[in-house]
């Protein structure tokens, strides 16, 4: 089918070329005809008229050679590979990236030889414990992490074209056929180049500034409230502060309801790695009033799906006014809600570079500060790193919008002094309303973006649309990028598509060689006895003739 | 293993040529070089197809029967039947018989056929990893298309050789000359419109073709009776 219209194509498109180069060839003659008294000219114009001729022959045969089908795969898929990286040096994750391998699944027959062949796995399927004697793949994300891998591991997202695949693998598996070179099967190929150390990671960050009403007179700064979400590492606390940024903008958009306070939003990066983003580049590049009139920062962090427990984590003493009246406001709004809110205190160890949460670095900066999180202790170097575990099914929206709702009103009663007393500005149904369906959309963009920090560049359409966004809301935005150094060296080579290509095994060649053969010998003695079939009797019956005659 | 189902498929594609003309008399009456002035005249042919096809055709996209755009390929056709009607008829042989005369323009003809349309994708496709059966396919096709030229050469040849032919056989002979002039044609309207597979296409291309060269046997050997007679 395909085979007939292209040849169709072929030809049509050969006899067109031909048509072409013919024409040129003719318009070129009579050119040289006109210009035949100019000797000079006309030997410059023979060379470029030669020229052009060999053009539209170079084009034909690249027409041919295009009009040839090239790709052959059964099914070309995007595939992602593990990361690969070094903290200080040592090498981490999968530590390479062609593939050329057979493929098998998981139900394969015990003794078979596993060398040399790719295992697809659904991710449902993975057992911790066989996987483990098998050294090959993990079943959650942040334990794959630590592991030197010395095999290319790849991750594919599932549709229909995907699914077949392992669906025929397994038949293949079933049937006892072990795909090999010598059986049939599926051989699964990534052509990727050696990875490479990304020379220089960038992280960048986003902030955006929405500045309070000053009245007449008023001599001093405004104090300033800091809220800071993470981009890249989780989804979710970039939502969120972009769902309050356009809350706030919105009320601040009016001068009569502008209060009196900055705020100063944050998108930072570089979260994993040990808060990076927000440690130098953000904080460093405050300067020292603006630090100042800084009153408190709030962060937002893994709040994504929780049922009803919250913890604000805080590295000052609880004992602290600040502390105080930032866990009053939160819990006062959160009782009305049905929220439970836990206070954690985690002081801060300073010989330590490692950093836990993300309101230490502000508090290195001796700024007050407190995370807002589901989980009570602190995660892991890496942990949580987004990838895997951050799909969009485990993000709950509507958590997402209790958790607006819940910093939104904290803020607002502070910024505009109604603590303690029962009104609600955000009040669902008003125009303040938390609105979820831009929660859910931005939520569904941010799980579908690749958004490891140091492969996004500077100009990435996702960061672009993160800032035009926040410009949108807010007053002011600078967009700050930096070096990632330090401790994490990454590799690049991190897409790649794997080709599927069914393969016929080397016996089914030879037998079709054997059955070509005796074909032929049929085809060739049928044509001698039709064609000279009486020589061939002929020749069975002169032998017993000369022994009659030697006899 | 690629590089092998290549082999095979070329194998399978070409080597009932080399087999007819070694089996056949045509080796030893040394008719060779009918043969290759033949798929010269081939090459000929094709390259005027090719012009009238480009200006007068539009490539549609899809792969729907269109009435009028398949007649016009049919009536391009025919410039194969006057090629060949050149190659009987025009070019000087060596004295053969009109026996083998026919058979050895039929195999050049089907040879240069096979080359031009099915060496090129055997060659890109067939080496590559992926396995599909259309290779396998588009030999056993070449192999009808050997019967089916050498049929029309022998229909060719009674038509524009032979003077004295039963009165009565004249509409059959041009009749079944004009069924295998216009194989392609039928070929292609069985595949988009009626949507037949490859396999099943083939097949039909086989059994035709092997229909074929049992009447215009018969046929030939009718012809070839008053003669002997």
């Amino acid at each position: 089918m395909t085979l007939s219209l292209t040849r169709q194509v072929v030809e049509v498109s050969a006899s067109k070329a031909l048509l072409l180069s013919s024409f040129t060839l003719y318009s070129l003659s009579t050119q040289t005809l006109d210009r035949a008294p100019a000797v000079m000219a006309s030997r410059k114009q023979g060379h470029r008229e030669v020229l052009e001729s060999m053009y539209s022959v170079i084009v034909l045969v690249f027409m041919l050679v295009a009009c040839v089908e090239l790709g052959d795969a059964a099914s070309a898929v995007d595939v992602y590979r593990l990361i690969q990286y070094d903290i200080s040096g040592v090498p981490l994750g999968s530590r390479f990236a062609s593939l050329n391998h057979h493929a098998s699944s998981m139900h394969f027959s015990p003794g078979v030889d596993l060398t040399r062949t790719v295992l697809v796995i659904p991710i449902r399927e993975l057992d911790l414990g066989f996987v483990k004697v098998l050294l090959m793949v993990l079943s959650s994300d942040h334990y794959i992490l630590w592991w030197i891998l010395q095999y290319p591991v790849y991750f594919a997202f599932e549709d229909d074209n995907v699914n077949t695949i392992p669906a025929d693998i397994k038949r293949n598996d079933a049937s006892g056929q072990q795909a090999t070179a010598t059986a049939g099967g599926f051989k699964l190929v990534v052509s990727a180049a050696e990875p490479k150390k990304v020379a220089s990671p960038v992280i960048t960050n986003i902030q955006g500034w929405l500045s309070g009403s000053k009245t007449d007179g008023d001599t001093n700064q405004l104090p300033t409230i800091a809220i800071r979400g993470s981009s890249w590492e989780w989804c979710c606390g970039a939502v969120a502060l972009l769902e309050i940024a356009r809350l706030f903008s919105i009320l601040y958009s009016n001068p009569r309801t502008r209060g009196r306070y900055n705020l100063l939003f944050g998108l930072t990066s570089g979260g994993p790695y040990n808060y990076n983003g927000t440690h130098k580049l953000w904080l460093g590049s405050f300067d020292q009033r603006l630090r100042e009139t800084i009153d408190y920062a709030i962060c937002l962090n893994s709040i994504g799906s929780w049922d009803n427990e919250l913890y604000v984590h805080v590295s000052k003493p609880p004992e602290n006014a600040y502390i105080r009246q930032i866990f009053e406001d939160i819990s006062s709004v959160a009782e009305e809600l049905g929220v439970k809110v836990g206070l954690k205190h985690k002081k801060i160890n300073i010989s330590n570079s490692r950093v836990a949460w993300e309101h230490e670095q502000f508090s290195r900066h001796r700024m007050t500060a407190a995370t807002l999180s589901e989980p009570s202790v602190a995660p892991g170097l890496l942990e949580r790193a987004g990838g895997l575990s951050d799909g969009r099914h485990f993000v709950n929206e509507n958590s997402v919008a209790r958790i607006v709702k819940l910093v939104a009103e904290s803020l607002g009663r502070h910024i505009y002094g109604y603590q303690g007393k029962n009104i609600e500005i955000f009040d669902d149904g008003s125009s303040l309303a938390i609105n979820p369906s831009y929660i859910g959309s931005w939520l569904d963009l941010l799980s579908q973006t690749p958004r490891v920090a140091p492969f996004l560049l500077k100009n990435d359409p996702f960061v672009m649309a993160l800032k035009k966004e926040l410009t949108d809301h807010t007053d002011e935005v600078i967009v700050q990028t930096e070096v990632l150094d330090g401790m994490f060296t990454f590799y690049d080579s991190t897409k790649a598509i794997l080709n599927v290509y069914q393969v016929a095994s080397v016996t089914f060649d030879l037998l079709l060689l054997l059955v070509l053969g005796s074909y032929l010998i049929v085809l060739f003695s049928f044509l001698v006895i039709v064609t000279r079939g009486l020589d061939l009797i002929s020749l069975f019956r002169r032998p017993s003739s000369r022994k009659i005659k030697t006899a | 293993m690629t590089v092998f189902h290549f082999f095979n498929c070329a194998i399978l594609t070409f080597g009932p040529h080399a087999v007819y003309y070694s089996a056949t008399p045509l080796s030893e009456y040394d008719t060779l070089g009918t043969s290759i002035k033949a798929a010269l005249v081939y090459l000929g042919t094709a390259l005027v197809k090719l012009v009238c096809l480009a200006t007068f055709l539009n490539v549609s996209e899809n792969d729907n029967f269109d009435p009028s755009q398949e007649l016009l390929k049919a009536l391009i056709g025919f410039i194969d039947v006057a090629g060949l009607y050149f190659a009987l008829t025009q070019l000087t042989h060596r004295n053969i018989s009109q026996n083998h005369k026919f058979q050895a323009i039929g195999l050049g003809w089907a040879f240069a056929d096979s080359v031009l349309h099915r060496l090129a994708p055997l060659w890109v496709g067939a080496r590559g990893l992926e396995f599909t059966w259309d290779f396998i396919l588009q030999g056993i096709e070449a192999n009808a298309n050997l019967v089916f030229s050498i049929s029309l050469a022998a229909l060719g040849s009674l038509m524009w050789l032979r003077k004295n032919k039963p009165k009565t056989l004249i509409p059959i002979i041009y009749a079944c000359a004009g069924i295998v002039a216009t194989m392609p044609s039928i070929t292609s309207y069985l595949r988009r419109s009626l949507g037949w597979h490859f396999p099943k296409v083939v097949g039909f291309e086989l059994f035709t073709s092997l229909m074929m060269a049992i009447i215009s046997w018969q046929l030939f050997s009718a012809c070839q009776r008053p003669s002997s007679a």
